[in-house]
Parts: C-alpha cells; structure tokens; sequence
C-alpha cells in the first residue's frame, strides 16, 4: 500500500485504496454504477493541470458519463460561471453526512447513490470524509481523481509528480466513459 | 452515588441555606445527572465519526482493528471507540484548565489568603454564572473557588475511568460523557480567570481597555528581553512586579506569546505581544529572546534544545512541564543565575517569586553578552535556498499541506511570493526542516519574508458586564442583533493568518457582536486597513452590535459561555441557580450565539468547544478539525424539528432546523461565513428578527455562491420572515419549491420533550 502525499493522511489501520494507474477499468468501474455521484471541492478551483483548472476536467468527466455533481464550499458560483448547475449544494461534510444513510434518496430524489467520487477536497478533510464512508456506508464505494493517493477511498490515483501523467489519465477516463 | 449524607454534603458546599434564588434540579450534578438531556440534543444532533485511526492500541489485547462492523478483543465498536478517545480528548483539555485554575487559586490564597473577596467591579454582579448554573454556589471568595474546581476534578476521575478497557461501550454515552467534562471546563476555566483578575487586579468592568504593541517587530533588541510562553501568568506577574521594585520596567523588555501575552499585557499595558502559537518557533529561532519563562500548556517541548542553538536560556516554572531540568527553587540565587550566565544552563524553578527575580538579574546579565543576529534578508535567504534539492520531503511532512519544497525553490531563483505565502499560512511546527536532508535552515529564511511591523492587540477584558447584557439582551433574543460570534482558540489556521480578520471584519461591519479569546483575539491585530488600522482600532471594544471585543486567553472562554447565561438571567430572569437544562435549553432555543475555532489544534479547543455544544452554542470549525474524529450534525429535511410550545404545553412541529448543526466543519472560509450566519438562526427569532438574520444569510450566500441560498425554504415561516431587499425573489423561489407557511412560537423549548424532573412551567418567566 502506498504512502498518502501527506504524512499527515496516513493510514492507521488495515484496509486502504486500491491504487488505480490506468484510466480502463476506472471507466468500467463508473460506467457500472448505478447511481454514481461527483462531489467537486474548492480546491479544484485552485489546482491546475498544465494551464487548464483542474474543475473543468471533473465537470467533463461529470458530463461524459451523466453524473450528477455536488459542489461542496463555494464551488457552486464557479461552476455556474461554467455553465453547469450542480445537482445540489453541501459542504462536503454534510453530503457525506447524507451518504452514510443508505435510505437516503440522494441528489435526483432516486435513492442513494452507490458510487461517489471525490476531486478538489483537501487531503486532510477529504481522507477524513472517506474515513466516515469506509467505516459507516458499506452500501457505496469511493473514488478519488486528485493527484494524491488518499488511503481511504476504495480507489485512489496515484501520488502524482508529473502533471502529464495526471493529465492523461483524466483524459484516459472523460474518452472512457463517452 | 447518591444519597442523603451526599445531599447533606452537596448542601453544605453550596450553602443551600442561601436564598439568593431557588436551588434547581441539577445542584453539583454527577456524571448521568443530565443524561437525558444530551440524550434529547444528540437525538437531533447526532455524533458524526470520522475515524482518525482505524486501530484501538490502548490494551494488550490489540492492536485490534475496527473497521466497519469489527470489534475490539473487549467488544467495543468503531463508534464507541471514537466517543472514547473524544472523551479522553475533552478530558485533557478540561485537566488542562482544572490544573492551570488549581494551581493559580493556590498560588493567590498563599499572597492574600482564602477569604480573599470576589469584585468585579461595580459593572458585574454575576460574578461567576458557570459555577452559579452548574453547582448552584455563588462564590464569595477564593475558597470558594478551589471549591468549585475540587468539585470539578472528582467528576473527572469517574469521567476518565469510563475509559479503561471494559466500561462504557456506548457513543452516546460517551459524548454524554465528553459533554459532561466539557460543562465542567467552563467551570474550572471561569474559576482560574476570576480568580486571576481578582487576585491580579486584571482590568474588569470596564470596555476601553488599553491597545497594546505586538509582533516581533514591536521588541526593541537592544534591551534585554525576557519571553514568556504559555498560559499562566504567575511567573510573569512577578517578573513584572519585579522590574517595577527595582525600577527596571523601562529597561527589560517583556513579551509574551500564546495566552501568557494576553494576562501578561492584562497585568502591564508595557508587555508586549509577540503573537499566536503559531509564531513561537519562529521567534525562538529568531533569538531575540535573552531569557525564556515557559509556564504551562502549549509550549514546545523541545523548547530548551532549540533555545540552546541560539544562545537563549530557558527558566521552567510549572509541575506540569519540568522538562527534565534540574530544580533549582532552593538553590542560592546568585549560583543559579552565574550557571544561567556562564553555562547556559536551563533551570526549574518552581517558586515563581524566586524564577522572577533570577530572569530579570540573569537577562541583564545574558543580553550583554549575546551577539544577536540580524534577521536574514532576501539575499541571505536566496544564498541558503541553493542547497534545496527539490526532494519534497519538507511538502510531504507539512500537517498544513503548504507546497514549501516549490516555494524554496522559487526563493532559489529570488522570487519570494510563494515563500510569503507558506509563512502566511505556517502553523509553527518545523516539521519541513526537520525532514529537509540538506538541512536547509527554512524557518531562518522565513525572516526573509516576515513582515518587522508593529501591530496592536486589545487588551483582554474579562467577563461581559451585567449592563451590557441588560443593553443587548433583548436585541439578541429577538434577533435584531443577528448574533454574538465568538471567534476562539488556537492558530493551527487552514489558510492565511489574515481569515480570522477577514471574518472578523465583515461580521463587525454587519453589526453582530464578535468576541474573541487566545490566540484568534491576537491574530486579528495583525491586519492593517487602508488607513493603518487594526481591527480593534477601527470597531469599538464594547459588547453591542458591531463591537469586537477581546475577552482574554483561553480560560477567558468562560466568560463567552457566562454571557449566553446572564441573558437569560439577566434579561429573562431565568434563575442560574442549579439550573443547567433550563438555562442551556434558553440559550439553544432564543440565543443566537455561534463559536467558530477556525484555527484549533489542542484538546482544550475540543473540551472548550464541546462545553458549549452542551450550553446549545453552535461550533464551526477548520477544515482540519475534521480530525478530532467527532461532529454533532442534523439532516434538514429528514429530523424530527418538533418542540414543546413553552406557552401552550403542546407539541408543535416547526418544520425548521435552526440551529442546524451543534459542531460542524466548514471547508473554507467563505463557506464558514455563510454556516456562521445561518447558525445564528433561532426558532425564537421575532420576525423583524427573522428578517435581518436572513438578510445577512442571503447576502453573504449571494457573494460567495452566487445564488439564493438552496435551503431558504427551511428557514423561511411566514411571509413577513422575507427580508424587503430580496422580497420578489425569494417569494418567486419560495413558489418554485412549493414552500407553505410554518408555525412561528414565542416559546419554543426542549423541556417536555424527553424525560426530565424540570416542568414546563420552569422555561417560563
């Protein structure tokens, strides 16, 4: 298992994320869910990948397969900027708060959503996030798109240290899910 | 365990002969004593775990891995287990200011005696509304203080007991638990500031307290300096009344950082500030600092090593942090200091009258000798940076996630904007130097980019007078003023320095009332407007609408928690006595107070925040915080929002979830202002009321989300809720969500809802 970026994000314990280098099977991974869910942070706002935001590349990602997005902090006005409307507005903590509820009827009002993936939180919060729905929500799987490894999610990218390889495999994954 | 030799004892303790108000349900409660009423708030603010760790290694029967549905070897599960370790958590800090309070009531009953009266001047009757509420006693004198905290140190060892392998194995009765110690910190930290401002004659009664200078910049380095680290201020009194004999006061410079600068500039406008925790090792590093007094809590612990690399010597004055030094108190004087002078010798010394005379004859000694160093400059700092070899360890170790391997590698190539802005956003630790294998000297360049200005810090001012509360009382329960916030706690800041203030200043500007305690009360000194002023230069220190007010160190918590009491005493005549329910259930129900620790860090952050969950003040935290693995959180449109209408003894549905959360992360400060202003939302709001509060709540969601809030429709009773500006709108958003009119009650109340000895009527003055 591999070491988070972050020491400060390492795992204490027994069950961590299965590292996913290749953009194939995470697209088949999404592609079989049924009622996927994209929750987009601020950070994406702030982190870029080769001059483009890394926002732009999760909303293409979030329109590639039809998944819903929930913009946590102030994501919201950004993404409007962009032209997309976000299925609904929490902070991240509150949507995980929801997500553990397996009775939930999650952001469409179709029931609660059996894959989530995470971009654009910051490690700490986010790898704490996933801590409450590794432990409390074993009806749903996580999934991170951030160039860092977060131990617990079910499916992590890789630490990253070459943009171009973050890169591509985000464009391995939007040309995947088309 | 009760009883009637234990009733005859409690009575006895709180004088129940007194008839100074009517002795409540709960006089001195033990541990379950207000069980069913955290019961009933975790009912709708359920915990939320975020598991910090995975493990339980506490026993020799683990390590035993607890994830999901497993168990621990002794059965407990992953839930109870992080109630466990919050209660621990809550425990420590609550030890933390029972031992600071016992100690400091000791230590003044040996100067004046146990008799010692309690004045607060002719502005606080109320003297001590945490220990009136919660024992029922209404101190008179020193003894009766060590009272309080003796009574609050037994509840702690059956509290911490319920920890050892094989008690409790319940979450909630865990957090009841956690809550219980919690209530119990307010009472040990208003004791210990009481017990200060009586003893030390720290400024009371008054709102104008003195501005004073801050920053290292501020410290004049050609005089000796002598720095005081922590939370007590003992040592530094005494330094204090010291150079005042000897005529030195002029002459020795005194700063202090964390809480001892904030007592210590209570004791003399002359001390200086240094700033938050998050700057100690950076001035240590800095070595200007001759001689360093370190009292207790919070102080780096490897505090004498880094002052020994830069010829600084250490004076230890706590039992809690003897630091492996050699106690000196019965030592002749003058061989003590000629080691301090000679060898550099760090020293215990436990007998602060004795530790004040020798820092001040041993820093005139020390600072002649010493050669202290220029800050580095850019040039300096470009030169050290070469060595960086871009191996990213310093970025990996960075509990703040801060990018300081490409910032020292910007600095190699003379640009120094990112560097600026890892020191903006340094929490202090030194962990990237520690790491870095090339041993670049990261926190000495970092004086490179630090600004050498002079800031200023409000002088803390203790408890909120009884006239003020009397003045904005009423506004406050109506909701005309939209809330008091108490901005509190540590510097462990997720961001910029600068969010506290930003914070700060927009909520000030929008007329709520914004107090503040430790080092958040300092940090907001260290912003400068247009025109060169601070904050506390530029908004008054009165406790009204668009007051920023600094409180005082961290057992000045107190008093933020004191004042949501005496409005309900004091403006709704509710008795304190014994009272607790009726007086939290007043507070979570009418009184629109939110805490924000944006920066915590600490285990007293966690107990002092959970206090207040307890009294029904609402916390927002850093988004870092979501590491101290609990939160008490609602769900809007799936819990249960039914109260009792005090008035009408009916049970009444009100559809609405204010105060939504009791203890929630927020992700980044524009989040955090808009959580804020909602959190200030009360079911007893009057409508004019109702109508500002979400005047603020619509606007600041517009500015940062660039729409109506999504979740109006909860908080929206009738159409005259609407505030005017934003009248077409909302009701053409109100329409969209078929949004129906609520009841409005004058008395909502919790009391009648679950089991409990108080009655109704109780709620009802």
């Amino acid at each position: 298992m591999p070491h988070p970026q972050h020491l400060v994000n390492i795992l204490t314990g027994v069950k961590g994320a299965m590292e996913m280098k290749d953009a194939t099977p995470l697209a088949k991974i999404i592609k079989k869910a049924e009622r996927p869910l994209l929750v987009i942070g601020p950070r994406a706002l702030e982190m870029e990948i080769e001059g483009r935001p890394f926002v732009e590349y999760l909303v293409d990602i979030a329109r590639a397969a039809n998944i819903p997005i929930c913009a946590t902090a102030h994501t919201k006005k950004r993404l409007l900027e962009l032209g997309i409307t976000p299925e609904s507005t929490y902070d991240v903590i509150e949507i995980v708060n929801s997500l553990k509820d397996a009775e939930w009827k999650g952001v469409k009002g179709e029931g609660c959503h059996d894959f989530v993936l995470f971009g654009g939180i910051r490690t700490d919060l986010g790898n704490q996030a996933l801590s409450t729905l590794k432990h409390f929500a074993p009806h749903l799987k996580t999934m991170t798109l951030c160039k860092y490894y977060y131990p617990n999610a079910n499916f992590s990218l890789p630490n990253y240290k070459k943009e171009e390889e973050w890169k591509a495999l985000l464009e391995g994954l939007i040309a995947g899910l088309k | 365990m009760k009883g009637k030799r234990k009733r005859e004892e409690m009575e006895k303790i709180i004088r129940a002969e007194d008839e100074w108000e009517p002795i409540g349900h709960t006089p001195m409660p033990h541990v379950t004593d207000l069980r069913n009423w955290d019961r009933r708030l975790l009912e709708t603010y359920k915990p939320f775990y975020a598991p910090f760790c995975d493990l339980c290694c506490l026993c020799t029967y683990g390590k035993c891995d607890l994830t999901g549905t497993n168990r621990g070897a002794c059965g407990i599960d992953i839930s109870a287990q992080q109630g466990r370790i919050v209660t621990l958590a809550c425990s420590m800090g609550m030890s933390a200011h029972a031992g600071h309070a016992a100690h400091i009531i000791d230590y003044l009953i040996e100067k004046h005696g146990e008799d010692y009266p309690i004045d607060l001047g002719d502005q606080v009757n109320v003297e001590c509304p945490n220990i009136r509420t919660v024992l029922g006693l209404k101190p008179k004198n020193l003894r009766d203080l060590k009272t309080a905290v003796q009574y609050a140190a037994e509840q702690l060892v059956h509290i911490v007991s319920s920890t050892h392998t094989g008690q409790e194995g319940d979450a909630v009765d865990y957090e009841s638990k956690a809550l219980h110690i919690s209530m119990l910190d307010h009472v040990c930290m208003e004791a210990a500031d009481v017990a200060q401002i009586i003893g030390f004659k720290f400024p009371t009664s008054v709102a104008d307290t003195p501005i004073v200078d801050m920053g290292w910049g501020s410290v004049d380095r050609s005089k000796p300096v002598i720095l005081v680290v922590g939370h007590n201020p003992a040592s530094s009194s005494e330094i204090i009344d010291y150079l005042r004999t000897k005529g030195l006061e002029d002459k020795v410079e005194i700063a202090g950082i964390c809480c001892t600068a904030l007592e210590t500039t209570r004791y003399s406008d002359k001390a200086k500030v240094i700033g938050p925790l998050s700057r100690q090792l950076f001035f240590i590093r800095a070595g200007i600092a001759d001689v360093i007094v370190a009292d207790e809590q919070c102080i780096r612990t490897d505090l004498t090593d880094e002052a020994s690399k830069v010829g600084s010597v250490v004076i230890a004055s706590s039992d809690k942090a003897c630091r492996g030094l050699e106690e000196v108190s019965k030592r002749p004087t003058d061989e003590v200091i000629k080691e301090m002078v000679d060898k550099g010798k760090h020293v215990l010394i436990l007998d602060h009258e004795k530790a004040a005379e020798v820092a001040v004859e041993a820093v005139l000694k020390i600072a002649p000798k010493r050669k202290k160093e220029k800050p580095i400059d850019e040039k300096k700092a470009k030169e050290l940076a070469q060595a960086c070899v871009a191996c990213g360890s310093c970025t990996q170790v960075c509990p703040n996630l801060l990018p300081v391997g490409p910032a020292i590698q910007k600095v190699a190539k003379g640009d120094f904007e990112d560097f600026k802005m890892v020191f903006e956003n340094c929490i202090g630790c030194g962990k990237c130097e520690e790491a870095c294998p090339q041993d670049v000297p990261i926190f000495k360049m970092m004086q490179a980019v630090a600004s050498w200005d002079t800031w200023k810090c409000r002088v803390g001012r203790g408890p909120v007078m009884d006239t003020e509360i009397r003045k904005v009382g009423a506004p406050i329960v109506l909701g005309t003023i939209p809330g008091v916030l108490a901005f509190v706690g540590c510097s462990n800041f997720p961001n910029e320095i600068d969010e506290i203030a930003e914070m700060v200043d927009e909520f000030a500007r929008r007329k709520y009332i914004v107090v503040l305690t430790g080092c958040s009360a300092m940090v907001i000194g260290m912003r400068k407007d247009k025109d060169g002023k601070t904050l506390y230069e530029k908004y008054p220190g009165d406790f009204e609408a668009g007051g920023v007010v600094n409180i005082g160190s961290c057992v000045a918590n107190a008093h933020i928690t004191g004042a949501a009491m005496k409005i309900a005493n004091i403006f709704a005549n509710l008795p304190l006595r014994a009272n607790y329910e009726v007086i939290a259930d007043y507070v979570l129900n009418r009184v629109g107070a939110v805490g924000v620790a944006w920066g915590a860090m600490s285990q007293k952050a966690a107990s002092i925040a959970t206090g207040c969950n307890r009294l029904g003040i609402p916390v927002v935290l850093g988004p870092h915080s979501a590491k101290y693995r609990r939160l008490y959180l609602s769900r809007k449109e799936e819990d249960d929002w039914t109260v009792m209408d005090g008035r009408k003894k009916e049970l009444v549905d009100t559809e609405e979830p204010s105060p939504e959360h009791l203890a929630i992360v927020a992700e980044s400060k524009e989040r955090a202002m808009v959580t804020i202003a909602k959190l200030c939302i009360r079911k007893n709001d009057t409508q004019p009321g109702r109508q500002i509060k979400l005047n603020h709540y619509i606007d600041l969601y517009k500015k940062f989300f660039g729409t109506l809030p999504d979740d109006l429709h909860h908080f929206v009773r009738t159409e005259r809720d609407i505030p005017m500006f934003f009248k077409k709108e909302v009701k053409q958003f109100l329409e969209e969500k078929g949004w129906k009119p609520k009841p409005v009650l004058s008395l909502p109340t919790l009391i009648g809802t679950y089991e409990s000895e108080v009655p109704v009527e109780a709620t009802i003055r």
